[in-house]
C-alpha cells in the first residue's frame, strides 16, 4: 500500500513539476513576446582606455538621437587577425560593425562585408583614404577617424633656449639643425626613434619617403612591385640619405616609444617623428610648448585611418548602415575630434571644433600641395608588415651601406611573396 | 530466468565493458573535437596551398624552411635573403647554450645548497623565476638590459665599463644571446628543485662508505651523486629541451625576433606567419615540424630512462 502511494505521490510530484517548467515557460515567451525588444548593436574594435572612451562618446550620442543601443567589444590584433575572419565566413554570428585600422584585412574580407557605397558620401573624404579599400567601384569601409604624422614634434622651448630655428630644406636639417642639436649639452641623439612594434620606425620612414622621393612614391610601394620596387633607384637614393642620418649618429636607438616621448620632454632628445595623437599623452607636460615641423619640402602626408565596415550577415543590417552612416558623418567626428589627438577624416569638420595644436595639423595637412597617404605598413599588413618592422630596426641598430642593401631585398622578397610582381 | 542471465560470468564481463564504454563517449567525443581533429587538419593543411587549397606536397616546408626573408644573426652577405632551417637554427643556439647552463647551475645550486641553513629560503628565491609568467619575465629581462633603466649597465659602468653601454636586446649582435641569458635567470630554478629531489632519494650509506673510504668531496661528487642523479638529470634535460623548442613568450615580448631576424625562434616564426601574415598552411607545416621535434626528443629520451 505505502509502495503503492508511493509511487502515486512520485508521478504526482513530477506531473506538478512538468506544468511548473511548461507554465513557466509559456509566462516567459509571452512576457518576451509582448515587449517590444530594443535593438542592440555589436561593435568589435581594438580600443582601449582613452581611445575607447572617446568612442563611447560618440556612439552615447548616436544612441540618444536614434534610440539604438550599442554594445562595444574591445578586441584584440590576434582576434580581428585570425578568429574574427573565421566568424565572418561562418555566419550566423552577433557582430554588426567592425572598426579595422589595416585596408588591407577589409579587402581581403570585403566578400564576407557589405559594401557601404551608397551609406557615404565619398566627396566627404580625402581621396587618398577612400581608394585603398575600393574595389572596382565599391567602397567597403567608412573612413572616421584619422592619425596624421606630420612631422618632427620638438619643444618650442628647447628650440628657443638654444637658439634653434626650424629648417625650410632638407640641406638645413641635416648640414645644420641635427649637428646643432647634437652640440646641446645633455642631448644622447638629435632625434629619438621609437620602438615596441616597429610601427613608430615606419612612420620615420615614411615620412624620408615622401619627403625625399615625393608622396607618389609611397603610393606606389603601397600598390607593391607592380608599381614599384623596393631596389628601385629612387628608393635607394631615400634609403640612402636615411642610413646616412643614421650612421651620423643622428638617431637613438629604438626604444619605447610612450618612455622616449619622456626624454624628449627631459631634453635628452631634441626632436621626435610622431602621430598627431602625442599631444594627448601623459607624458606631455605642457602642449603649449609642443609643436612640429614637417619634412622639409614634403608632398605627402601619412595618415592612419580607422574604418567602420558592416558584416555580410549583420543581425541588425538598417541599424548598422544607420551607426556606419552617423560616424562617418561631420556630428559624430566633430564630437571625437573636441577630445583631441586625433583627426577627422570628414572634410565638413569645422576647424574650430580641433584643439589649438590639432588645428595646426590639419592646416598642414590640407594645404594646397600636401597629399594625405595612407599608412604604408597598415595598408600592405600581413606578413610584410612585420618584416618592414624587423628589417628598419636591423637598419636603425646596424646602419651601413650592406645592411642598406640587404633590408631592400629583404622588403623586395617580402614584397613579392605578398603582393605579387 | 533473470537469475540464471547474471550467473553468466560473460554477461558481468559484457555489461562492464558497455557501461565503460558509455562513460568514455564523452571524453572520447572532446579528444577527438579538441585534439585529433586539430592534429589531423593540421598536419592536412601543412600539405595543401593557403591560397587554392590545393595538395602542394612539401612546398609549405620546403618555403618555410629555406625562403625565409630574414638573415641569419646579421651573417655575411651570401646568408643574408635566406635563413637556413628558418628559426631552426636559433633554436639550435638557444638550446647549445642554454641547456648546458641550466643543468649545471640546477644541479651546482642543488648540491651547494641541499646542507646550508637557509638554503631553502635561496631556493625560494631562485625558483621564484620560474613561478613568473614568461611574458612578465620578458618584460622585466626588458629593463634589466635597458641601456638607461638596465642593472646591467649600471653594473658595467659601475666596473668603469660605461663605454660599452647599451640596449643589448636591440641589436643584431647581441639581441639572441641576451633573451637567450635571461631565459637562463627564468628557467634555472625548474633544474635546481628537480636535482634537490633527486638528491633526496641518494642513500646516505653511500656517502658514509665514501667518507670512511677517505674519498674527496670531488670525488664524491663525480662518483656517486653526478651517477645517482642520471634519471633526475634524464627529466631536466628533456624537460629543458622541450622549453627551449617551443621558446615563444619571451621572443615575442623582448625582440619580436628581430632585428633583422637574429633572435628568430620557429615557434615565434609560426605565430608571425600564421597569424599575422595569414599563411596558415605555412604556420602548420612549422607546427607540424615542432611536434616531430619534440615528439622523437622526447621519446628518445623516455627510451633512455627505462634503460639501466
Amino acid at each position: 500500500m505505502s509502495n503503492r502511494l508511493s509511487g502515486i505521490s512520485k508521478t504526482l510530484v513530477a506531473i506538478v513539476l512538468i506544468i511548473i517548467i511548461v507554465v513557466a515557460g509559456v509566462a516567459v515567451y509571452v512576457y518576451y513576446a509582448s515587449t517590444p525588444q530594443q535593438t542592440n548593436l555589436t561593435v568589435y574594435a581594438l580600443w582601449q582606455g582613452t581611445e575607447e572612451d572617446n568612442f563611447k562618446q560618440a556612439l552615447g550620442n548616436f544612441t540618444e538621437n536614434t534610440g539604438i543601443e550599442v554594445t562595444y567589444f574591445g578586441r584584440t590584433t590576434e582576434d580581428l587577425l585570425v578568429s574574427v575572419p573565421q566568424q565572418l565566413a561562418n555566419p550566423p554570428y552577433d557582430v554588426d560593425v567592425i572598426i579595422a585600422p589595416w585596408p588591407y584585412w577589409i579587402k581581403d574580407n570585403s566578400p564576407y562585408l557589405t559594401a557601404v557605397t551608397d551609406v557615404i558620401t565619398e566627396s566627404d573624404f580625402p581621396a587618398n583614404i577612400i581608394s585603398p579599400v575600393k574595389t572596382d567601384g565599391t567602397i567597403w569601409a567608412a573612413p572616421f577617424k584619422l592619425s596624421g604624422k606630420p612631422g618632427f614634434w620638438f619643444r618650442d622651448s628647447f628650440f628657443q633656449n638654444n637658439g634653434l630655428s626650424v629648417p625650410t630644406t632638407y640641406e638645413e636639417l641635416v648640414a645644420t639643425l641635427l649637428p646643432a642639436i647634437q652640440a646641446v649639452p645633455g642631448i644622447e641623439q638629435p632625434i629619438a626613434s621609437g620602438d615596441t612594434d616597429g610601427w613608430p620606425l615606419s612612420d620615420t620612414t615614411e615620412g624620408f619617403i615622401m619627403g625625399l622621393g615625393g608622396y607618389q612614391l609611397q603610393l606606389d610601394l603601397e600598390t607593391g612591385p607592380s608599381a614599384r620596387n623596393w631596389t628601385d633607384p629612387q628608393v635607394r637614393n631615400v634609403f640612402a640619405n636615411l642610413t646616412g642620418i643614421l650612421e651620423a649618429g643622428y638617431f637613438s636607438t629604438p626604444a619605447d616609444w610612450e618612455a622616449q616621448i619622456a626624454k624628449l620632454w627631459s631634453g635628452q632628445y631634441g626632436l621626435y617623428w610622431q602621430g598627431s595623437f602625442i599631444t594627448t599623452l601623459p607624458e606631455v607636460q605642457d602642449v603649449n610648448d609642443l609643436d612640429f615641423f614637417p619634412f622639409p619640402g614634403t608632398t605627402g602626408v601619412a595618415g592612419s585611418v580607422d574604418y567602420a565596415v558592416i558584416t555580410k550577415e549583420a543581425p541588425h543590417p538598417d541599424e548598422a548602415r544607420q551607426l556606419v552612416q552617423y560616424l562617418a558623418g561631420a556630428d559624430a567626428q566633430e564630437i571625437m575630434v573636441k577630445q583631441g589627438g586625433f583627426l577627422a577624416t570628414n572634410v565638413n569638420v569645422p576647424n574650430s571644433a580641433y584643439t589649438t595644436i590639432d588645428s595646426k595639423v590639419v592646416a598642414f595637412m590640407s594645404q594646397p600641395g600636401i597629399t594625405i597617404v595612407p599608412d604604408l605598413d597598415d595598408t600592405i599588413g600581413g606578413q610584410w608588415q612585420t618584416t618592414f618592422w624587423d628589417q628598419l630596426k636591423l637598419l636603425w641598430t646596424s646602419p651601413s651601406d650592406s645592411t642598406m642593401n640587404s633590408v631592400l631585398n629583404a622588403l623586395q622578397t617580402a614584397a613579392i611573396e605578398q603582393q605579387g610582381t | 530466468m533473470m537469475k540464471n542471465k547474471n550467473k553468466n560470468p560473460f554477461f558481468f564481463l559484457r555489461r562492464f565493458f558497455t557501461i565503460s564504454r558509455l562513460f568514455l563517449i564523452p571524453a572520447f567525443i572532446f579528444l577527438m573535437i579538441f585534439v585529433f581533429y586539430p592534429i589531423v587538419a593540421t598536419v592536412y593543411t601543412s600539405f595543401i596551398s593557403n591560397t587554392t587549397g590545393n595538395f602542394v606536397g612539401l612546398e609549405n616546408y620546403n618555403s618555410v624552411l629555406f625562403h625565409g626573408v630574414y638573415p641569419l644573426i646579421n651573417g655575411p652577405n651570401i646568408l643574408q635573403g635566406v635563413t637556413p632551417l628558418g628559426g631552426l637554427v636559433n633554436n639550435f643556439i638557444w638550446i647549445g647554450i642554454h641547456l648546458p647552463v641550466v643543468v649545471f647551475s640546477g644541479m651546482f645550486l642543488a648540491v651547494l645548497l641541499r646542507d646550508v641553513k637557509g638554503g631553502t629560503i635561496i631556493k625560494s628565491i631562485v625558483f621564484l623565476g620560474v613561478v613568473i609568467p614568461l611574458v612578465v619575465g620578458g618584460v622585466l629581462f626588458r629593463f634589466i638590459l635597458d641601456k638607461d633603466a638596465g642593472v646591467v649597465n649600471a653594473f658595467l659602468s659601475l666596473i668603469g665599463l660605461g663605454g660599452i653601454t647599451r640596449t643589448w636586446y636591440a641589436f643584431a649582435d647581441t639581441a639572441l644571446l641576451s633573451i637567450i641569458l635571461g631565459s637562463i635567470w627564468i628557467w634555472t630554478g625548474f633544474g635546481m628543485i628537480v636535482y634537490s629531489a633527486g638528491l633526496q632519494g641518494i642513500p646516505v650509506e653511500l656517502y658514509e662508505a665514501a667518507e670512511i673510504d677517505g674519498a674527496s668531496r670531488w670525488k664524491t661528487f663525480w662518483r656517486i651523486t653526478v651517477p645517482m642523479l642520471r634519471s633526475t638529470s634524464i627529466v631536466v634535460v628533456t624537460m629543458t629541451v622541450l622549453w627551449e623548442l617551443k621558446i615563444f613568450d619571451i621572443v615575442y615580448v623582448v625582440t619580436r625576433g628581430g632585428p633583422g631576424g637574429a633572435s628568430d625562434v620557429l615557434a615565434y616564426r609560426m605565430y608571425n606567419i600564421g597569424i599575422f601574415g595569414g599563411n596558415y598552411a605555412a604556420g602548420s607545416a612549422i607546427a607540424v615540424l615542432l611536434t616531430l621535434m619534440t615528439i622523437g626528443f622526447a621519446a628518445y629520451m623516455v627510451s633512455r630512462m627505462s634503460k639501466p
